[in-house]
């Protein structure tokens, strides 16, 4: 392979535009789940996201398989602490003068870090009202520094950043004995690692788990099963390299997830889909075409 | 004979008082889903002398059995619910 593919390969990859973090959220947030003091929850979670059509002509296509390990400790019923460590397996494929060529990496992610306090709570028979605030950093424990024979991969194909980053927010929670609804603002800074940043996130969320069974309750406490309804609007800033914004990365996307939880005292079962329904992305970005969820929590 | 019979009487009695535990019947809010109701389970079962604990999700009432000379006052009932994430709105007890 000469100098001149090699180029095209790269330019090509960096401005995939599919940007490692933008992962809208799963079935019901993290930052929604409900936990006591002396509490401890853990969420294990499998995703596989595939990459949808290439306006370029290059036939990009790009999938990731990972799975995020979710635990959070209740420190009192106010002020929780989340830990969240994702593992991914990237794959990229593209079409570069008539070859065919794949790179991809595996390994840890970047860990998540935060807290959440609870500052408002009203509980009435059978309902009750949160409103949090959350704030944490993701941090490099992933690699940023795989290589192929072509060279170090592009940041898309990383398993991690290299960037230390900041996120907060602000979480809303009703639940009553037939639904609940969360709904989160968040916003992340993210800081420059290698010479390559990747752009700001802003997020809005909002989730509906309406019970579909039993209709009726009965006495004790019986399992449910929940019909999910979720929407994610993302927004990413363009990426940047070596100070230079990268026109065809970034944009705006929103999500329409369907899904469903089995819910007992113990643990929940949940999965869902996740659909792209509006992508608005910049120059020649990747598009994504769905992400599937499944995944399982238990309480300790 | 008479004497003995009424202390016989008597030492029954008090066995039957002081072997049962007690009942509480605590009427609690903000307990609408399954997987939440757990956390008052736990917050009851590791403490000591706690016998059972049985929830009712669409009345949103907690009913702990305790064992023998087991007793709650009723703030530490609400202590234990409160560092669950819930309210105890009323409460009864009475022996088992």
């Amino acid at each position: 392979m000469n100098i001149r593919s090699i180029s095209l390969i790269a330019g090509g990859l960096l401005s995939l535009g599919v940007c490692v973090s933008i992962q809208a959220a799963p079935i019901t947030f993290n930052t929604a789940l409900p936990v006591g003091k002396d509490e401890f929850i853990l969420r294990q979670q499998f995703m596989l996201m595939q990459s949808g059509d290439d306006n370029t002509g290059a036939n990009r296509d790009r999938t990731e398989y990972s799975s995020m390990t979710a635990a959070v400790y209740g420190i009192n019923s106010r002020l929780s602490l989340f830990g969240v460590l994702p593992y991914r397996d990237i794959s990229l494929s593209m079409n570069d003068t008539g070859q065919k060529v794949n790179r991809g990496s595996e390994g840890i992610g970047d860990a998540q870090l935060f807290g959440r306090y609870i500052f408002q709570q009203n509980n009435t028979k059978g309902a009750t009202l949160r409103l949090a605030a959350f704030t944490g950093i993701k941090i490099p424990t992933g690699k940023n520094d795989h290589n192929d024979s072509l060279g170090k991969l592009p940041a898309p194909v990383q398993s991690g950043s290299g960037s230390l980053d900041g996120f907060g927010g602000i979480v809303i929670t009703q639940q009553t004995l037939s639904y609940q609804f969360d709904s989160q603002i968040s916003y992340r800074l993210n800081t420059e690692a290698d010479n390559f940043r990747v752009g700001n996130v802003f997020k809005l969320d909002a989730s509906l788990q309406k019970r579909a069974w039993p209709d009726r309750l009965g006495n004790g406490v019986p399992m449910y099963l929940y019909g999910v309804l979720e929407s994610n609007l993302v927004y990413q800033g363009k990426n940047k390299t070596n100070g230079v914004s990268d026109d065809n990365s970034g944009g705006t996307r929103l999500f329409i997830s369907p899904g469903l939880q089995i819910v007992t005292r113990r643990w929940i079962a949940e999965g869902g889909v996740q659909i792209p329904v509006l992508q608005s992305l910049n120059g020649t970005a990747l598009e994504g075409k769905y992400m599937l969820r499944a995944g399982i929590r238990v309480n300790f | 004979m008479k004497k003995i019979i009424i202390i016989s009487l008597f030492s029954l009695w008090t066995n039957f008082a002081f072997a049962a535990g007690t009942q509480y019947d605590m009427r609690v809010d903000g307990l609408a889903c399954p997987f939440c109701a757990y956390g008052i389970e736990k917050g009851f079962t590791k403490t000591e002398g706690v016998k059972s604990v049985d929830i009712d999700l669409k009345n949103g009432l907690v009913i702990v059995k305790t064992e023998e000379g087991k007793t709650f006052t009723e703030d530490q009932l609400k202590e234990i619910i409160n560092d669950t994430g819930f309210t105890m709105k009323s409460m009864t007890e009475k022996p088992i």
